[in-house]
């Protein structure tokens, strides 16, 4: 009875979510709705994020990599071959490639997958690290795509990037992927999968002696990470249409990493609300890189000053709230009703 | 006679120009309590680490019940029936005491990935029975009522309790405790031997462990090994233990020096 209260709860919830994205694409202003689109992409970004990084507690700095793939792999997938021959102009495309071509759908999946192999790959050698060496040969990775992307000239266009990406990604795309990467993560964490990704955060030696695969258990949050980011990137490339190996830099990854400490490590339900404050804040704060005239003091625009700001608030929330918003607690249903029923009793 | 359930056959463990432990040979047999002691530093934990898969031995085999397990890695060893603890407790400390405990059924989990994301039928079916026998391990040990207390609230004493617990739930045969009763106090200590001597018969288990205190293993174990500096100087019962003086040498120094 108590589950299938709460599963009905849940399907309600995600239908007025979609009621809500419906009504907004009709009446929300087109800049409102790009954020919006913005914010369900980086949702989907940092859930995946928090998988491997909170919940399992392998700290990682590779998603702008992962990003990068499902963008390239999408865009290249969506593009058609003639838009393909007139852009590669440095060097011509390798023929299997530039003939390929389809429909978005399968090139998301196609992006996520691929994206979800390099990971699996990726994983063998760098979880014989932990720790702070685990963060730096992540963040390698991410540099590593970059100067492949920039020198892969027949598959990438090299520096010259992908240009004129068919604009498919609207609000809809967004919202669905969104929901689905929410609710295949969370039911990862609420199930004996999560337990072990939980058990090795919190000591990875004793979850060995319990007889748990570490690896295969790390792998399983960081193929699951990737294949999210990578259809994420896909979403990214055709909401921006133009990509380019300088787009995805360490960057994205530290406004991944903003958002998943901020909304607390290893909660999912902190990802989604510091999602929404980090997103619509950073618009709101697109204030502070204008030119200012503060009591006749003239400032002119300064670019990357929201970046500051963010480390700033980075800081003050490390000094006092350690566990991010949420910690490391999740909403239920259950706990809503507990909290109902005691105010009233 | 009963079966012989670990056989270490002459492990050596060299960390660079250390010699950790030389040629370490001991039998266990079935539905025993056998301990490891020794001086500080003689190499009671590397010999563990050892048989546990968390090192492998420069030279040397172990074998479980006649299956030679050098060097198969730890979660292989523990879906064989070999369960551990540590000598500082190590628990999961933001999981709950059931989910602790949970993790230990990890390594014979009957759903699958896609299991836990469809939210099928079979994934509701295990869930549910993990959590049954998760409870009811907890009630055979008295932890039940603790069962939604986050580990990191117990008291010391208890973690310990939940820790064997955890081992448990991995359905050993053998069952090997790092110095169980470390920091423990006198009451805490003979709680602990009564437990111990609980779980043996009730899972029946055979159980091997390094121990520090003296009354606690001269009491508990049927048979002891004594280890210094890395090479076994005596074994035999207690009381052939305790009048040894290879190992009251070895604890209280030469007579002679």
């Amino acid at each position: 009875m108590k589950i299938d209260r709460n599963n009905i709860l849940t399907a309600l919830s995600i239908l007025v979510f979609f009621l809500f994205v419906w009504w907004g694409n009709h009446h929300l202003t087109a800049y409102a709705v790009r954020v919006w689109e913005d914010t369900l992409i980086f949702l989907m970004l940092a859930a995946g994020y928090n998988l491997i990084n909170g919940v399992t507690g392998q700290f990682s700095l590779e998603p702008n990599g992962f990003v990068a793939i499902g963008a390239y792999v999408t865009a290249i997938l969506i593009l058609t071959p003639a838009q393909k021959e007139s852009m590669f102009i440095i060097e011509p495309m390798v023929p299997w490639l530039a003939h390929l071509h389809m429909s978005f759908l399968p090139a998301l999946i196609i992006g996520g997958i691929v994206t979800a192999i390099v990971g699996f790959l990726l994983g063998f050698p760098v979880f014989r690290v932990r720790g702070d060496y685990l963060a730096i040969v992540t963040l390698g990775f991410g540099l590593t795509i970059r100067v492949v992307s920039n020198n892969t000239i027949t598959i990438t266009n090299g520096s010259l990037g992908l240009k004129g990406l068919p604009t498919y990604t609207n609000i809809w795309w967004c919202a669905v992927w969104a929901v689905v990467a929410m609710i295949v993560i969370m039911r990862i964490v609420d199930s004996a999968f999560g337990r072990a990704m939980k058990a090795i955060r919190d000591d990875e030696d004793a979850a060995i002696a319990m007889g748990i695969n570490t690896l295969w258990i790390k792998q399983i949050a960081f193929v699951t990470a990737a294949f999210f980011e990578g259809v994420g990137g896909g979403l990214l490339a055709s909401l921006i249409t133009i990509i380019s190996p300088t787009m995805f830099t360490f960057f994205l990854t530290f406004e991944l990493l903003i958002i998943i400490v901020v909304g607390g490590l290893g909660s999912m339900t902190g990802t989604a609300i510091a999602t929404l404050l980090v997103v619509w804040g950073s618009e709101l704060l697109r204030v502070v890189e204008q030119p200012m005239n503060i009591f006749g003091l003239q400032i002119p625009g300064i670019p990357g000053m929201r970046m500051v700001i963010f480390s700033i608030l980075l800081i003050v929330i490390m000094i006092f709230a350690r566990e991010g918003i949420m910690g490391q607690r999740e909403f239920s249903w259950d706990w809503l009703f507990n909290k109902i029923k005691g105010k009233r009793a | 006679m009963s079966e012989v359930i670990l056989k270490c056959d002459r492990l050596t463990m060299r960390f660079g120009g250390l010699t950790a432990v030389r040629d370490f040979s001991i039998e266990i047999k079935e539905h025993m309590i056998f301990g490891l002691i020794g001086p500080n530093g003689a190499g009671k934990t590397t010999a563990f680490n050892m048989i546990t898969g968390n090192l492998k031995p420069t030279e040397g085999r172990i074998y479980f019940y006649g299956q030679d397990i050098t060097g198969l890695k730890p979660y292989k060893i523990v879906s064989l029936g070999m369960a551990r603890t540590f000598q500082n407790i190590r628990l999961f400390s933001n999981l709950s005491v059931l989910e602790n405990v949970l993790t230990g059924f990890h390594h014979k989990l009957k759903y699958n990935l896609i299991d836990a994301i469809l939210r099928t039928p079979r994934f509701y079916k295990y869930e549910n029975q993990m959590k049954e026998e998760g409870m009811a391990l907890l009630e055979s040990v008295r932890l039940a009522d603790k069962a939604n207390f986050r580990a990191s609230e117990l008291p010391y004493g208890e973690r310990r309790k939940v820790e064997i617990a955890r081992a448990l739930a991995t359905g050993p045969k053998l069952l090997l405790l790092d110095e169980p009763a470390a920091g423990m106090n006198p009451q805490e200590t003979l709680d602990l031997m009564y437990f111990i001597q609980e779980i043996k018969d009730k899972f029946n288990l055979t159980i091997f462990l390094i121990e520090h205190d003296m009354k606690f293993v001269m009491n508990l174990c049927e048979t002891i090994a004594v280890l210094d500096h890395g090479v076994k100087i005596a074994e035999g019962k207690p009381e052939e233990i305790r009048t040894n003086p290879d190992v009251i040498k070895a604890y209280l120094g030469d007579i002679n020096a």
